[in-house]
């Protein structure tokens, strides 16, 4: 019941935004943004799927905590728990750069039968990570759906979400998250491996230590938002 | 089965047949101690690669991992602890000139080859169990449990901790499979010598060697490796793949199977051509 009325409450307030038709690229840059920093920090049940060319992981299931705007912890129950190194990327706060940005209109672009909005958000400043990110907004909705976010280091991260239960908060059912991983390879002298009769690959020069992609499928099943987590609570613990 | 019993005993009353024992347990002590005292800095040397790209949290120095470590480094070992015992039971009897008295009785030469070999092949499954006690058990009690990340040359295989213990039992049973081939090979040799030190050394020597040529990458060997015993005695890693590389195991398994069988059956055939003098 208080779930569908604060829907409700949300809707009506977006309805003034929906109304008043196309926004310039700087105020819906703004607006989407405020929406998505209105939540602090969450915890979510989640199943997540991750599929990395070297990677053979099976579908981890467990708690995943979020703070704004780049803090992210997965906790499984007595097993261990993989993540990207830089979580910051796995959050939609976290693709969005900070400080001044210049933001164009790209146009329309349909996807999935839906005229999307595309902005491009360049940051004013060199001093952070992101080059350029790239925004599919859905105007009636008031929800980035689409992401595309060009790193200085990390190569680029292309996300993808699916709004459902918890539209309120602009936070998505689902997101499928596509990176670029460096190849991994270690001594076969040291890990002995047993081929079988597996036929070896050849490593060619082209495919030695080039970028690959991987995609990481988070399903949320619930979530428990701005509740205070503490900044402790994200600190590496001992292995 | 009288026959077996009198065979397990003398192997089982020998001093040398603890030695074994006693060199498992001190290997696996040695190197839970180690990876207790300084287990942070061996994870974080194998993960370093990894870490670039991921971070990891939990436990991942777990019992399970530890038993992969032991068994890495204590399977290359153990065909020689196995061949102590295996290389001995023709060439002991001989040395001690015992050979002669016992074919005297009224055994066949097959019988009595096949019973020793089968006494070797038990004395080799209590010495896995041990493995496996001393490996699995205390590294469970030492370190927890926990999932497993199995870091092979090019791919990182993550288990579930719900996933590992039917995959260590199949490791443990292939173990017996691939050093039972290395107790029917030091029983081969062991019918050609009148003392037990020259068929043990010449097991460990070819088991070396043709490890040595199974596990080098070079193009040279290649067409070879498949046809190598060695090739085929790692096959228990494949348990800890996924998928699971089933067919590969079973035509490890097999080709391990016709080894075993074909060193057993040239003892037979020697043994029974061999004219005892002692």
């Amino acid at each position: 019941m208080k779930k569908s009325l604060l829907t409700l409450c949300c809707s009506l307030a977006l309805l003034p935004v929906s109304w008043a038709g196309s926004l310039a690229p700087a105020d819906l840059y703004q607006t989407l943004r405020n929406r998505v920093f209105t939540v602090k920090d969450y915890k979510a049940d989640v199943v997540m799927n991750i599929r990395v060319s070297f990677m053979k992981i099976p579908q981890l299931r467990g708690k995943l905590y979020f703070k704004s705007p780049d803090k992210l912890k997965l906790v499984r129950e007595g097993g261990l728990s993989i993540l990207p190194h830089r979580t910051a990327n796995m959050s939609l706060a976290g693709l969005l750069p900070v400080g001044h940005v210049t933001v164009i209109d790209a146009g329309n672009e349909e996807i999935d039968g839906k005229s999307l909005r595309v902005l491009k958000v360049v940051p004013e400043s060199d001093a952070g990570d992101i080059v350029l990110t790239k925004l599919w907004v859905d105007e009636d909705r008031m929800l980035i759906l689409r992401s595309e976010t060009t790193t200085r280091d990390n190569g680029t991260f292309l996300m993808n979400l699916r709004f459902g239960n918890f539209i309120a908060y602009a936070l998505p059912d689902e997101i499928q998250l596509q990176m670029d991983v460096k190849d991994y390879k270690m001594p076969k002298g040291v890990t002995m491996d047993y081929e079988g009769n597996a036929i070896p690959e050849k490593v060619t020069t082209e495919s030695k230590g080039r970028r690959k992609k991987g995609t990481i499928n988070i399903h949320y099943n619930s979530y428990e938002i701005n509740t205070g987590i503490d900044d402790a609570f994200f600190k590496e613990k001992k292995k | 089965m009288t026959l077996l019993r009198i065979e397990l005993k003398k192997i089982f009353r020998r001093p040398r047949t603890y030695i074994a024992f006693a060199i498992v347990a001190a290997l696996a002590g040695i190197i839970q101690l180690a990876l207790l005292v300084d287990g942070q800095s061996f994870v974080a040397f194998a993960m370093q690669g990894l870490e670039e790209q991921f971070a990891f949290s939990g436990k991942i120095l777990n019992g399970y991992l530890v038993t992969y470590i032991i068994l890495q480094t204590l399977l290359v070992n153990v065909p020689q602890l196995v061949a102590i015992v295996a290389a001995d039971e023709v060439s002991g009897e001989a040395a001690s000139g015992t050979l002669r008295l016992l074919l005297t009785k009224p055994i066949s030469r097959t019988r009595l080859i096949v019973t020793k070999y089968l006494a070797s092949v038990i004395y080799t499954l209590l010495l896995l169990v041990w493995l496996a006690v001393i490996g699995l058990g205390l590294s469970l009690l030492l370190f927890g449990t926990g999932d497993m990340i199995n870091m092979r040359s090019e791919e990182v295989v993550f288990l579930l901790q719900n996933d590992l213990l039917w995959r260590y039992a199949a490791a443990f049973g292939f173990a017996a499979l691939s050093m039972a081939c290395i107790a029917a090979l030091s029983m081969l040799l062991s019918i050609f010598a009148e003392n037990s030190i020259g068929p043990i050394i010449a097991t460990m020597g070819i088991v070396l060697f043709l490890t040595v040529i199974s596990t080098l990458g070079l193009p040279f060997f290649e067409t070879l490796k498949p046809w190598l015993f060695t090739t085929h005695t790692i096959a228990w890693k494949g348990f800890f793949s996924d998928p699971v590389p089933y067919n590969a195991i079973f035509q490890s398994g097999g080709v391990l199977l016709v080894y075993t069988v074909l060193f057993l059956a040239a003892t037979v055939y020697f043994f029974r051509r061999k004219d005892i003098q002692s």
